[in-house]
């Protein structure tokens, strides 16, 4: 807990010059944060981000799978860990980040 | 079916509800800013942290990748989900002729889902793949699919304990992990009365549709299966015939594993059962196909049904993520036509170890077990045969292995009660019992672990000598005098091990040529190596030949009216002799291959890569290491082949002398028919070959080569014109 409020910490007091950064840069201080990847076929995807590729593939470690157990929503969802995973760019559908509200805006905007 | 996408961007907002963030966080979106870092990026280039290790990143599951990605929702979420969108009805159709159709379908897939199993998929994938055998409660009003999916879990459970008792399935894949499927309960056992009350039911409607014909007066009661009157009885008996394969497998399989082989004869008839149903089913596949349209010759070949139809109910994906925790392979199910062979093989494999006579003799049970190996059985007959051989540490759960030891050697224990305490004698126990399990595997890991064991044995032989010894040395009048035959059994015991010893180094040599591990430039080293094996092999069991008879003639001296066990004398004679013809035909074969080398006619066992010791250290290594022989092998070796040439006469005496030994030892194996084939193969290798050496004499520039015509691990020479 404490590690995150620090992390987060780091980055609001980096988030005054965080859009001066490039997105490579911004990106790069999203590793090791918690991810949370949505695919095509429904399943969500929480891990620690690990990789990133030009494609746009990720890669996340001690990956935890969601997947509802009915097509209609809402319904509950089951969990299955998967450990380290590579989710092709393909089949990705979302992508968010675990970050504090003030970080959201920083995260979420892009540099014209 | 809708798209599976749709579903997805509709419901992206509501994980925000299910998965929640940390304390004070939210999720942000970081598509877009993902999207230009990867842009910006160059081509190859990754972002990532200090820890990342390309290596290991390589054993990163794909997502969406059909063999890495087992929770992949190809076409429902779950079990429950397609249940409730009408994946398997129940009852299957209003119509009852379809009803009935689409039930032999179901039990015909089952079988080839079986089948499959058996020969090494998960049951999840398999068996389990059909939803009515995962929620058999929801058929509990149609009473033949009910009880045919009961006693179908049954009889898996029954097949799972069998393979998990023996312990065989470490050499095979996936085959008894449940992996949370439902197993447990009871519920199950009262399949096989269900079941018979069902077949009961058709039966009397079988008989109803046959005295119809005959304008006999109906049974009001009877309810026909189907709407077509012309049909009823194909679809009586095809319906029958199934029920009653499974009905009498099951049977039999419970029979077997009564100890002590109480059940075998009985398992004998349900096994007769099984096959002449089986028969039935096969007959009643062309009723099943005829209102079919001919799809083609392959695809009913290839199809899981008897009618070509696929059937219903079945998703091997719903299952996927209990079938392993690795990822899942994707599995092809058998065709019902070889779902079929394979009953067929494993009904017979089953029926020759009902057959076995169970008698407490070593040699018989080795041989029993070596013959039983011919026919490559699989895994579930295998298993069977193991614990039947090996129950509670004893031979078929009854005589101890130094019972059964000290019978090979004509010594009664049964007044040496000490004897089975003895520390060595505990050894041996456990010693024969893993041999016994080695020889129930296949092939290949049999012979792997027979080359490991060699080392265990020799060992033991080497502690139980040096007691024994100090025993015999310490002991010097007090125990014949008294009637205590320990110290002379044990003695005797300690004498028989290195005939058991070589009797495993020489099935591993032959076992070498069924795993086609030998090239032709290494037969000579190989015929070698066996006919220094066999020749000591040979020699101990003319030596117990001896204590046998000796024992005998000394029991017979001292009370009037004892019987001599001629035949077991007789029968170990033969045994000896078999091995001598087996000892000549290695020895011709050894000089005759290495003198072909010798004058250039064949492959000299030298590679690009290895010298000939090198390759005569890997492939004996482990005999060299339990001291078979005790001298240094390749020296031996070389000297003895290096100046073998083609007129050496001796060569022409050595296979001569198998020749006839093989004409004498056929009487005594006329009872034998398996050893009787086996004879005569080695009479015409040892023929052929002195045809060929005379050839290759007249002539330096034939060509020659090997093959296993007559006996599989014999060569003959085989002779062309260049």
């Amino acid at each position: 807990m404490e590690q995150a409020a620090e992390r987060s910490s780091t980055l609001v007091a980096s988030t005054s010059q965080g859009s001066d950064l490039d997105p490579i840069s911004r990106v790069r201080k999203l590793l090791f944060r918690q991810m949370l990847v949505g695919i095509k076929d429904g399943r969500f995807f929480l891990g620690n981000f690990h990789c990133i590729d030009k494609q746009g593939n990720i890669i996340l470690q001690d990956t935890v799978e969601y997947r509802s157990i009915r097509k209609s929503s809402p319904s509950p969802t089951e969990q299955r860990c998967l450990g380290m995973i590579l989710i092709p760019s393909s089949c990705r559908t979302s992508c968010h980040v675990d970050c504090s509200i003030e970080e959201q805006l920083s995260l979420i905007q892009l540099k014209e | 079916m809708k798209p599976v996408g749709e579903e997805a961007s509709s419901s992206s907002i509501h994980h925000d509800s299910s998965i929640p963030s940390g304390d004070n966080s939210v999720w942000a979106d970081v598509s877009p800013l993902l999207s230009a870092a990867c842009t910006d990026l160059q081509e190859g280039e990754l972002i990532n942290g200090d820890n990342f290790n390309l290596f290991a990143a390589m054993s990163a599951l794909e997502i969406m990748d059909p063999k890495m990605d087992s929770g992949m929702v190809s076409t429902f979420y779950s079990i429950d989900e397609a249940i409730e969108s009408g994946f398997a009805p129940v009852p299957i159709s209003s119509d009852s002729t379809v009803n009935v159709q689409s039930i032999i379908d179901i039990m015909d897939h089952l079988l080839a889902c079986e089948a499959t199993w058996h020969m090494g998929h998960s049951l999840a994938q398999t068996v389990f793949s059909c939803i009515y055998v995962l929620r058999p409660e929801r058929t509990s009003s149609q009473a033949l699919l009910h009880s045919y999916c009961r006693v179908i879990r049954a009889t898996c459970r029954a097949v799972v304990s069998v393979v998990s008792d023996a312990r065989t399935n470490e050499e095979e894949d996936l085959f008894t992990m449940t992996y949370g499927l439902p197993f447990s309960g009871d519920e199950d056992a009262k399949g096989l009365l269900l079941l018979n009350a069902v077949e009961e039911t058709i039966c009397r409607q079988l008989r109803a549709c046959k005295a119809t014909r005959r304008r006999v007066l109906e049974d009001a009661e009877l309810e026909p299966l189907q709407t077509d009157p012309h049909l009823e009885e194909s679809f009586c008996k095809s319906l029958l015939c199934r029920i009653r394969f499974r009905k009498h497998f099951l049977h039999a399989l419970n029979c077997m594993r009564r100890p002590q082989g109480r059940g075998l004869e009985l398992a004998r008839k349900h096994i007769a059962y099984c096959i002449s149903e089986l028969d039935s089913v096969l007959e009643l596949e062309e009723f099943l196909r005829l209102n079919i349209v001919e799809n083609g010759g392959n695809e009913i070949e290839e199809s899981t049904t008897a009618s070509g139809r696929s059937p219903i109910g079945f998703d091997p994906t719903l299952n996927k993520r209990l079938s392993a925790p690795t990822p899942p392979r994707a599995i092809k199910l058998l065709s019902w036509k070889k779902a079929i062979d394979y009953y067929v093989k494993l009904l017979h494999n089953l029926d020759q170890i009902c057959v076995f006579s169970l008698e407490p003799d070593l040699e018989a049970v080795l041989q029993f077990v070596i013959q039983f190996q011919k026919s490559r059985p699989d895994l579930v007959a295998r298993a069977h045969l193991q614990l039947l051989l090996v129950q509670d540490g004893k031979l078929y759960g009854r005589d101890t292995f130094l019972t059964i030891c000290a019978r090979s050697l004509a010594l009664d224990v049964s007044k040496n009660h000490g004897l089975h305490t003895n520390e060595y004698i505990l050894q041996l126990n456990q010693l024969m019992v893993n041999l016994l399990k080695i020889l129930c595997a296949n092939t290949p890991w049999q012979r792997r672990k027979l080359g490991k064991i060699l080392n265990d044995w020799s060992i033991f032989h080497v502690q139980m000598g040096i007691a024994v010894g100090q025993m015999m040395q310490q002991d010097t009048s007090r125990a014949s005098k008294n009637g205590d035959k320990s110290l002379l059994i044990l003695n005797h015991i300690y004498g028989g091990l290195d005939e058991q010893i070589n009797w495993v180094a020489i099935r591993f040599l032959m076992l070498g040529f069924d795993l086609d591990l030998y090239s032709p430039s290494e037969y000579c080293m190989v015929y070698w190596y066996m006919y220094i094996i066999l020749w000591k092999l040979a020699e101990r069991a003319r030596f117990r030949v001896l204590i046998v008879v000796n024992t005998e003639e000394r029991k017979a001296k001292r009370n009037k009216e004892y019987s001599r066990d001629m035949a077991r004398e007789d029968q170990i004679s033969l045994w000896v002799l078999f091995l001598k013809c087996q000892t000549c035909l290695a020895q011709g074969l050894t000089v005759m291959i290495a003198a072909l080398r010798n004058e250039g006619m064949c492959l000299k066992s030298q590679g690009p890569f290895n010298t000939e010791n090198e390759k005569f250290i890997q492939h004996f290594e482990l005999l060299q290491k339990a001291s078979l022989p005790e001298y240094d092998a390749y020296e031996s070796f070389s000297k003895s082949t290096s100046h073998a040439r083609l007129d050496y006469l001796p060569m022409y005496e050595y296979f001569h002398d198998a020749q006839k030994i093989a004409k004498d030892i056929k009487v005594g194996y006329a009872n034998d028919p398996d050893k009787l084939a086996e004879v005569q193969g080695l009479e015409k290798v040892a023929e052929r070959n002195i045809v060929a050496v005379n050839l290759f004499c007249q002539d330096r520039s034939l060509k020659v080569s090997f093959e296993f015509t007559h006996h599989p691990y014999f060569a003959t020479a085989v002779v062309r014109r260049s």
